[in-house]
């Protein structure tokens, strides 16, 4: 049985309203909050980046339980990454106090650099070519001053170490759904992404979440109501509301995986930090459908098992998250580095 | 730009002492940076005695205002210490992190 | 026996057109003229001076004394951060010492209004540890670390320490060479922004250029003035803060001090005049106590109270020149200078500050935060 063994995650402590950013654009916070569904977002500390984030995650998988000389790779998936060139996933190694026979390198596909990377991780572990894998997920992002993605765009990290002793959440199957769409990207160089509007919905979002999710259904020969929950990226909060409705699962078996409303969407970490979220209150047994989105664009897919192992090794979520402290617009631009 | 070789050697210094727990011994608020610090000014720095009785310096990071106290918990933490230039290497460093009962970070 | 027998100090503040340099030269033409004496008479140099390599990547000051000057004597460049000018003054008496009939000249200089704040602030946190400076700690947050733990464990406030900055400045005001002649009040000390809290701006000594010299010799031939040396002595500790026992005094002042007097053979109660380092207001409390002036813990009270102001005070008068925080704190001059307003006050050369008959002084000079200490003790 190959899966999940261990798991960690990260959300700053700082979140800024929705409010606080509409108001000063001029617009109407509440028309805002209801066309996105998100209340606030996380935002990372001027001295936080997705490498420190994602040590904090990492930290929190790695317990006292976990030899970490059985790790045999790392893969650190981004879109905000300290560096262009020069690997994250090693500082975080070292960091770890990982022993250097590891493979390492880091992902890049938007928002689903971290879950192609799990993907991986699976293969490298049923192969027995390694014991352990470690995959991060970390994001400090924002959107350009004034843009939709302002309101949205967030902070955090999650760490999920894959292997087969000891397995708390199982990895039944997985699929992978990718195509060449330009919904979102960045130039080399360039500050802020960019976006194609309306585009990002229905050829983007919609078409890679529903053809992956269909894909891993028959694959699996499941049914959505076999699933106790589903997670699904959360761009913004309407999206994976509308697409979980569209496959056939109801509100309630994604709602424990809805962090967005209070959180925004943390690019790389959004689905994973759903799975975060799930993970407090899932059950043995429990089957979790999940799906990520990357723009450019691609989906993964995974059906998990729970298994009893989780009901010793699971985290506290919610008290964690709600720890936190309001910051002002001219704040959250100082933390971001913009001014 | 601050030597790439000096924050290599003093990573193998950080990974001793991240990840642990200590208490505030004396603080101090500063508002005058050096010109490394200037956007992070102004920060508290405390003096911090970790359990196992070595003493250390940093700043302060995520604190509400009456955690800012001689004996409070903290945990270390990585973050960015120095503002180093665009083109240099990022120096990451320890900082120190009140812990309350809803703590997060494990310590090992 | 050696002794001083000669003193000249510049103007101390923002000397815009005077380089290091042309400090250096004027100070010392001023004390060789005013005592009729000449360069080829000198057998040796002390120079302390900490930031020239830092700032103006300039080094080697032997050489460069040599050309000034026209010597090819032995020339000692000393660095001890702020207790540069005393530990140069220290190794001209071990020298005296050593060796008969000599006289020798000690400098200590610095320029540090060529470059911003910021730039100078940097250069003297050179004086602290690696992890201080990584800290993001300037000396106003080392000496505020301190200040923090000794109000903390003895109930003081920040009026207790604005008390120094007062009597210093109105020291000050009777000190031509002073960099701040203006006396100021507790009022203005408090409402003073905070530069590492508690610290404010007047809490703590300004940035300065300047340069002092002195002449000392073992040569028992008759002068004009003389001060006698009745011991010098040096102790270090621990560069790091945090290896400190505690915050509330300075380890390396109480072994040197205890060497001093010994050494001297003089008691505190003996001392009618001292120049301590008061580099930030907590500083020169934590000296009455290190020296055996004042009790543990009773400085923020005694402070308060006035009582080694000049005209207040029944006996021991503490920096009658302003200390560092009115006279100014050019690094490397300051432990020359203290020594040279000792030399003036015993005999009798301290105009309206003067000490009535004071016969022994004292000087404390302190490098970083508290890594080096000198301790001087003269007779008039």
């Amino acid at each position: 049985m190959v899966g999940i063994i261990s798991y960690g995650f990260y959300v700053p402590k700082y979140r800024i309203l929705i409010d606080n950013i509409a108001n000063v654009w001029g617009k109407n916070p509440k028309d805002i909050k209801s066309s996105l569904m998100i209340e606030e977002k996380a935002v990372a500390g001027i001295d936080e980046d997705s490498l420190t984030m994602a040590y904090e995650a990492a930290a929190m998988a790695l317990d006292d339980r976990i030899d970490k000389t059985k790790i045999g790779s790392i893969f650190f998936g981004s879109e905000t990454p300290p560096y262009a060139v020069n690997p994250s996933s090693t500082i975080l190694g070292e960091f770890l106090g990982v022993k250097k026979d590891y493979l390492a390198y880091d992902t890049q596909f938007a928002c689903k650099a971290a879950t192609g990377a799990i993907i991986s991780t699976i293969g490298l572990v049923k192969s027995n070519m390694i014991n352990y894998g470690l995959v991060c997920s970390a994001d400090k992002s924002t959107g350009r001053p004034h843009d939709a993605l302002e309101y949205t765009a967030g902070s955090g990290a999650t760490a999920f170490l894959i292997g087969k002793s000891n397995v708390i959440l199982e990895i039944i199957d997985q699929v992978s759904f990718s195509s060449d769409t330009p919904d979102f990207w960045r130039r080399e160089g360039i500050r802020y992404p960019s976006h194609s509007g309306r585009f990002t919905g229905k050829p983007s979002y919609f078409y890679h979440v529903q053809n992956a999710a269909k894909n891993l259904l028959l694959k699996t020969k499941l049914k959505p109501e076999n699933f106790a929950h589903a997670v699904f990226h959360m761009p913004n909060g309407k999206f994976p509301r509308a697409v979980a409705t569209s496959l056939g699962f109801s509100q309630k078996q994604i709602e424990k995986s809805l962090v967005v409303g209070k959180l925004g969407n943390s690019y790389t970490s959004s689905a994973l930090m759903g799975l975060v979220a799930v993970l407090e209150y899932a059950k043995p047994n429990d089957l979790i459908f999940f799906v990520s989105y990357g723009s450019g664009a691609g989906s993964d897919g995974f059906v998990f098992k729970v298994t009893k192992n989780l009901i010793n090794h699971r985290q506290k979520f919610q008290s964690i998250i709600n720890n936190k402290t309001q910051i002002d617009y001219p704040t959250y631009l100082k933390f971001m580095g913009i001014i | 730009m601050i030597s790439p070789v000096k924050i290599w050697r003093r990573q193998k210094k950080i990974k001793k002492v991240i990840n642990k727990i200590g208490k505030i011994t004396s603080w101090t608020i500063v508002y005058v940076p050096p010109s490394d610090f200037k956007k992070y000014a102004p920060y508290p720095v405390v003096l911090v005695e970790l359990e196992n009785n070595q003493k250390m310096m940093g700043q302060l990071v995520d604190y509400e205002k009456n955690e800012l106290k001689v004996g409070q918990l903290v945990r270390t933490v990585l973050r960015k210490t120095q503002e180093t230039a665009v083109e240099d290497v990022i120096a990451y460093g320890l900082k120190f992190k009140p812990i309350n009962q809803i703590d997060s970070g494990r310590a090992h | 026996m050696s002794s001083i027998i000669g003193y000249y100090s510049t103007q101390f503040g923002e000397l815009w057109k005077k380089s290091l340099f042309d400090l250096v030269k004027e100070s010392v033409e001023g004390v060789l003229k005013e005592n009729y004496i000449e360069m080829k008479q000198i057998d040796a140099i002390f120079f302390g001076n900490m930031l020239s390599g830092v700032l103006e990547n300039n080094l080697h000051s032997s050489a460069k004394l040599s050309e000034i000057f026209h010597t090819n004597v032995s020339i000692f460049r000393v660095e001890a951060a702020c207790a540069s000018g005393g530990m140069a003054f220290h190794l001209a008496k071990q020298y005296l010492d050593a060796y008969s009939n000599k006289t020798v000249l000690v400098i200590g200089a610095e320029k540090m209004t060529d470059y911003s704040p910021e730039e100078t602030t940097d250069a003297l946190a050179a004086a602290a540890s690696e992890e201080e400076q990584n800290a993001g700690l300037t000396f106003p947050g080392l000496y505020a670390l301190m200040a923090q733990a000794y109000c903390e464990r003895y109930h003081y406030t920040e009026e207790h320490l604005a008390h120094i900055a007062f009597k210093n400045h109105y020291h000050g005001s009777l000190n031509e060479k002073a960099h701040f002649k203006n006396k100021i009040t507790i009022e203005q000390i408090l409402k003073s922004a905070y530069v590492a809290h508690p610290l404010k701006v007047l809490d703590c000594s300004p940035i300065s250029d300047g340069a002092a010299a002195l002449l000392v010799t073992n040569d028992s031939k008759k002068t004009k003035h003389k001060v006698e040396i009745l011991s010098s002595e040096v102790a270090t500790d621990v560069i790091s803060l945090k290896n400190r026992k505690d915050l509330l005094g300075l380890k390396s002042v109480r072994i040197a001090t205890q060497k001093a007097y010994l050494q001297a053979r003089i008691k505190p109660d003996q001392v009618d005049v001292a120049e301590l380092h008061d580099c930030f207001t907590i500083a020169e409390i934590l000296a009455m106590e290190d020296l055996g002036f004042w009790k543990k813990g009773s400085g923020g009270k005694m402070a308060k109270e006035l009582v080694t102001m000049h005209g207040k005070s029944k006996k021991l008068v503490v920096n009658t020149s302003g200390g560092l925080k009115a006279a100014g704190h050019p690094v490397g001059a300051t432990g020359v200078k203290q020594i040279g307003e000792i030399f003036l006050q015993l005999t009798n050369q301290a105009s309206t500050r003067q000490v009535k008959s004071a016969e022994i002084g004292l000087t404390h000079n302190v490098g970083g935060s508290g890594g080096t200490a000198v301790i001087t003790i003269l007779r008039g």
